[in-house]
């Protein structure tokens, strides 16, 4: 089996298609996704920031914010890249049709992905200016993290598509969520820092997209930290890479045997 | 030149061979049938066509090209309609013809008006592939297939399933392709489909070609007043049983 470059037009091609699904569905369907990430500031930063006034001398519902934007979005790439991709994939067999164009697998997987990223940035996006318009935004360097959210998302994007083709089956999802996807949220280290916590924990977040993505976005927004920036970002372009072709080759064997 | 040229060609999933070393020649502007019971590796030979199925061992040759190595050059000249109605069941009518476009590269300004006239579905341009009866969407799928104004175009089970007055339209449609120039490649259990409208047929059964030829010479070299008595004649068994 060999491996090939994809085609960047073909791949456009690919994400312009769920870009047009989006475009109708978005004031409806999918318009409770934006609140998600609202619904914990209010309920944790503001709530819970009642009773814990700062950490690390940042005030509790600035440093939550700022780790949000990242489990943003992380969890709108994981629903694209689950649930979303085995629709296409195996219920509505709409991959079956676009591999019968010229377009091939490794194609239509950077489409997916990018398009990922498309919602995650978008996620990302409008929750970060919910948050500045809460104030909670201490660096001018904030602009740039929709850039960031593209890195991580693309990260989260090819572990997603990585799952949802190798396994397959749609009753098995929820092992993604409960094992990987929650924990991710709860442990890396957006609701409270893991200074105090067992050093294994650190190995064991060190080796999860999230975490990295939250050192980021809060590097960034009450940052400047534009070293940790750069490593972290490194970390996850190089998963990213590492993982590319491993949803090429499992939807190859399911759509192409 | 032939359309498609197929040579020793095989192919296994796993322990089970569903298509073992078959030879055939598909010429220009012919309509070409597969006939066979399910499971006697007609849809296999059809996505080893079009790139959806990789061929294990033999050649296999789509308008003078290789097709295990220049498959986007040979996609981009096929059109496929496949059993399964794949609709984009999220977008519309029109938008499914606009997006295969774009999958092509295609310039589809007006031509969409055109498909849409041909496919007689001018009036449901807005609604959604679900909103459509079984015939109007194997209608949507063949006008999707004509989407890159392709040489080749591939069927697999165009009628099945559909009612009667149904499958004449599709037939009609068919007609006019084939006088269009355009070659076709269809597979059907059907008898009567493949005597109206192929023009040379192979006879599948369990992965193997076991009769080629005109409709013609093959009920005249069994010496059968059909097509179904051919089956019955080389298997010993009913074509649907």
């Amino acid at each position: 089996m060999t491996l090939a470059f994809p085609s960047l037009r073909m791949a456009f091609r690919v994400w312009r298609r769920d870009l047009r699904v989006f475009s109708s569905l978005w004031k409806g369907a999918l318009l409770p996704t934006f609140l998600d990430p609202v619904l914990y500031l209010l309920a944790m930063g503001f709530g819970l920031g009642a009773y814990i006034a700062s950490i690390n001398g940042i005030p509790y519902k600035d440093f939550i914010a700022s780790g949000l934007v990242a489990s943003a979005a992380m969890w709108a790439t994981a629903f694209e890249t689950t649930y979303n991709v085995h629709f296409r994939m195996t219920e509505y067999r709409l991959y079956d049709n676009v591999l019968s164009t010229p377009v091939e697998v490794e194609d239509l997987v950077l489409g997916e992905m990018a398009w990922a990223c498309t919602r995650a940035v978008i996620y990302g996006t409008v929750f970060l200016i919910i948050v500045a318009l809460f104030g909670l935004i201490h660096s001018p360097w904030a602009v740039v993290t929709p850039v960031f959210i593209v890195i991580g998302a693309a990260c989260f994007a090819a572990i997603g598509l990585s799952f949802t083709t190798i396994v397959g089956k749609v009753d098995y999802f929820t092992y993604y969520y409960t094992l990987f996807v929650t924990p991710m949220f709860l442990f890396s280290g957006i609701f409270y820092p893991l200074d105090r916590l067992p050093q294994w924990t650190h190995v064991v977040a060190w080796f999860t997209p999230l975490y990295h993505l939250v050192l980021i976005t809060r590097g960034l927004i009450l940052g400047p930290h534009l070293l940790s920036v750069l490593g972290n970002t490194l970390w996850l372009v190089v998963v990213t890479a590492g993982l590319f072709s491993v949803p090429v080759i499992w939807m190859r064997k399911r759509l192409v045997p | 030149m032939n359309a498609v040229e197929g040579r020793r060609l095989y192919k296994t999933y796993g322990e089970l061979v569903a298509v073992d070393h078959i030879d055939f020649d598909v010429r220009e502007r012919e309509c070409f049938g597969f006939l066979g019971p399910n499971g006697a590796g007609k849809t296999t030979t059809m996505k080893m066509i079009y790139g959806l199925a990789g061929v294990d061992e033999g050649e296999l040759r789509v308008l003078g090209l290789d097709a295990r190595k220049e498959r986007r050059k040979v996609k981009s000249r096929l059109g496929v309609v496949p059993q399964e109605a794949n609709l984009d069941w999220d977008l519309t009518v029109r938008e499914n013809l606009v997006q295969q476009a774009l999958y092509y590269g295609a310039q589809a300004d007006g031509r969409i008006d055109e498909l849409l006239a041909l496919a007689q579905l001018g009036q449901r341009s807005a609604s959604k592939p679900r909103e459509l009866s079984g015939g109007m969407q194997r209608r949507l799928l063949i006008a999707r297939a004509l989407i890159n104004q392709p040489e080749l175009i591939v069927l697999d089970e165009p009628t099945t399933g559909l009612d009667p007055q149904a499958r004449l339209a599709v037939w009609d449609l068919l007609d006019g392709l084939k006088d269009g120039g355009v070659t076709l490649i269809l597979t059907t259990h059907y008898m009567e489909e493949a005597e109206r409208i192929c023009d040379r047929l192979a006879i599948m059964d369990q992965g193997k070609i076991v009769a080629y030829g005109s409709p013609g010479e093959l009920r005249d070299r069994y010496g059968q007043p059909n097509l179904e008595g051919v089956f019955i004649e080389i298997t010993g068994r009913g074509l649907r049983e």
